[in-house]
C-alpha cells in the first residue's frame, strides 16, 4: 500500500482476472465500462486455477480479483464500491445519499444471499424440490417488484435513477441467467405479468451498449448451462460424495450458483 | 414512514453479536440513541415494518426511516455523520480490505459456531475444524497489529469484536482454547474488552453460554 500513496490512481494498470460465464465477473467488466476505465483481462481455467489467482485471493481462491498496481481486491460488491472510491471523478456507482446508499447495498446483499442461491437451486434440481426453488425465486422477485412499484425504487427506469448505478450492476449481471435457465430447465421464471416493472428494468438494462458489451453471447450461455446442468443432476443421482470430490463439478458449481 | 419518531432508534436483542456492532458503533461515535429490545419468538409490528424481508434485528431507525444490516448500519452512521469518527478508514484500499474482512466475519464465525453447538459427531468435529481455520485466519490478518485497522479501533475491530462473547462457548464445544490456537487474537479481545463502548455493550461470555443452553434445550438438542 506504501507504493501507491504518492501515484494517482490512473497511472497504474487493472487487471482483472475472472471467467467469461461468471455473472460476478461481469459485475466488475461493466462497472470499468461505464467508469471508462482500461483494464487487461486475464481468463481463468477454474478447474486449474493459476497461481496468480490463488497468490491474489489466498482467502477464497475465487474470481473475479482486480489487481490495481500491488492491490489485489476480491469480492465483486467490495471491488464496485473501491472503484467508487478510488476513482471519484468517474461516473458514481453509489448513490448519493447515506439512505439511498444503504438500500442499495441492503438489495445487493439480498441479490447475492437470496435471489441468487434460490435461482441456482431452481438450475440444480428437479421435480417437487425444484417447484419448492421456483416458489422461493418469485416470492424474491415480488419483493424487488414491490420495491420499484410503491417502494425505495417507484417511479425509476434503473434501480440507480435515471442512469445505473451499483444494484442495477449487480442484479443486472446475472437476471440475463434467468431467460437462460428458464430456457434450459422449462421453468418459467419472470412472467411479464406477474413481474412488468422488474421485467421492463431487465429489458432497458440490456439495451445498455456497456451491457451488451458485456454479456456474452446467448447461445454460448445456453450450451454453457446446458452441459451445467447436465453435469448437476448427473451429480445429484450419484450422491453427494461425488459432488465433493469432482474438481470441475465445483467450478461449474461456482459458476452456476454465481448469478 | 415519514412523521415518526425523530432521532435514532435500535431494534435489537440482547444478545445479538450483529445487534452489539451497532450498539458499540453509536457509543464509539458519542450518538444518543433509544434501545428497544424485541421478542425474537413474538415479532413486533415495529419490526415487521422496519424489516419486511427479512423481519431480523438489529435494525436502526433513523428519523422513523429503516436501516436494515449490521455492517450497513455501520456504513450508515459513517455516511450520515460525518462530523463523528469514522469507523472506515479514509484510503480506497485500506476500506476495501477493511470491507473484506468484515465480510469474512459475516460470511464464517456465526455460521459455523451455530455449527458447533448444534451438532454432534462428525459434522461438529468439522465445524471444530472450520473455527479453527477461520480463527487462524483472523489471527493472520491481525498479526502485530494493536487493531485490526491498525492503532485506531475500526470498523473491522467492531465487526469482529461482539463475537468474542461467544468465544468461551466456542471452546467449550469445540474443546480448545483461543488463548491457545490464537494468543494475538485474545489478546486483542482483552484489549477491546477494555473499551468502554466494548464494555458497556458485550454480555459475559458465561451468559452467552446460558443462552445457548437454553437454544439447545428449546430445540430438543442434548
Amino acid at each position: 500500500m506504501e507504493k501507491m500513496e504518492n501515484v494517482s490512481a490512473a497511472a497504474v494498470p487493472l487487471k482483472l482476472f475472472g471467467s467469461w460465464a461468471s455473472s460476478y465477473t461481469h459485475r466488475v467488466q461493466l462497472a470499468l465500462r461505464l467508469k471508462g476505465l482500461e483494464f487487461e483481462y486475464a481468463e481463468e481455467d477454474l478447474g486449474n486455477k493459476s497461481d496468480a489467482l490463488l497468490r491474489h485471493n489466498p482467502v477464497y481462491k475465487k474470481v473475479p480479483v482486480l489487481v490495481h498496481g500491488d492491490r489485489a481486491l476480491p469480492e465483486s460488491v467490495i471491488i464496485l464500491q473501491y472503484l467508487d472510491d478510488a476513482w471519484p471523478e468517474s461516473r458514481p456507482l453509489l448513490p448519493a445519499s447515506a439512505l439511498d446508499r444503504a438500500l442499495a447495498r441492503f438489495w445487493c446483499h439480498f441479490a447475492d444471499d437470496k435471489l441468487g442461491p434460490a435461482v441456482g437451486a431452481v438450475f440444480a434440481s428437479t421435480g417437487e424440490e425444484q417447484e419448492a426453488a421456483v416458489r422461493q425465486v418469485h416470492e424474491n422477485l415480488a419483493l424487488i417488484e414491490a420495491e420499484l412499484r410503491d417502494g425505495a425504487f417507484k417511479g425509476r427506469r434503473f434501480f440507480g435513477g435515471d442512469e445505473v448505478g451499483l444494484l442495477d450492476v449487480v442484479l443486472g449481471c446475472g437476471s440475463y441467467w434467468l431467460a437462460v435457465f428458464e430456457e434450459v430447465t422449462g421453468v418459467r421464471l419472470v412472467d411479464a405479468d406477474a413481474f412488468p416493472l422488474f421485467h421492463a428494468w431487465l429489458r432497458d438494462f440490456e439495451a445498455l451498449d456497456e451491457v451488451r458489451d458485456t454479456i456474452p453471447a446467448v447461445d454460448r450461455l445456453l450450451e454453457y448451462a446446458r452441459g451445467v446442468r447436465h453435469m448437476l443432476l448427473g451429480l445429484a443421482s450419484a450422491g453427494a460424495d461425488a459432488a465433493a470430490s469432482a474438481t470441475p463439478a465445483a467450478a461449474a458449481a461456482d459458476i452456476a450458483v454465481d448469478i | 414512514m415519514a412523521g415518526e419518531k425523530k432521532g435514532l432508534q435500535l431494534l435489537d436483542f440482547w444478545v445479538s453479536p450483529f445487534g452489539q456492532r451497532c450498539r458499540i458503533a453509536l457509543a464509539e461515535k458519542g450518538l444518543p440513541y433509544e434501545y428497544l429490545e424485541q421478542d425474537l419468538r413474538n415479532k413486533s409490528e415495529l419490526l415487521l415494518r422496519a424489516n419486511p424481508v427479512h423481519k431480523k434485528v438489529p435494525v436502526l431507525l433513523h428519523d422513523g426511516r429503516p436501516v436494515c444490516e449490521s455492517l450497513i448500519i455501520l456504513h450508515y452512521l459513517d455516511e450520515a455523520f460525518p462530523d463523528k469518527p469514522a469507523l472506515l478508514p479514509s484510503d480506497p484500499y485500506a476500506r476495501a480490505q477493511a470491507r473484506f474482512w468484515a465480510d469474512y466475519v459475516d460470511k464464517k464465525v456465526y455460521d459455523c459456531g451455530s455449527r458447533l453447538w448444534r451438532l454432534k459427531g462428525e459434522p461438529q468435529a468439522q465445524a471444530r475444524q472450520e473455527m479453527l481455520e477461520i480463527l487462524r485466519t483472523l489471527e493472520g490478518e491481525l498479526g502485530d497489529k494493536k487493531y485490526f485497522s491498525g492503532e485506531a479501533f475500526g470498523f473491522v475491530d467492531v465487526a469482529f469484536v461482539p463475537f468474542t462473547a461467544w468465544f468461551l462457548s466456542y471452546e467449550r464445544f469445540g474443546e480448545f482454547s483461543v488463548e491457545e490456537v490464537c494468543p494475538r487474537l485474545a489478546a486483542w479481545a482483552k484489549r477491546c474488552g477494555e473499551r468502554e463502548s466494548v464494555a458497556k455493550s458485550l454480555h459475559p461470555p458465561e451468559k452467552v453460554y446460558e443462552f445457548i443452553a437454553m437454544l439447545k434445550k428449546t430445540y430438543g438438542i442434548e
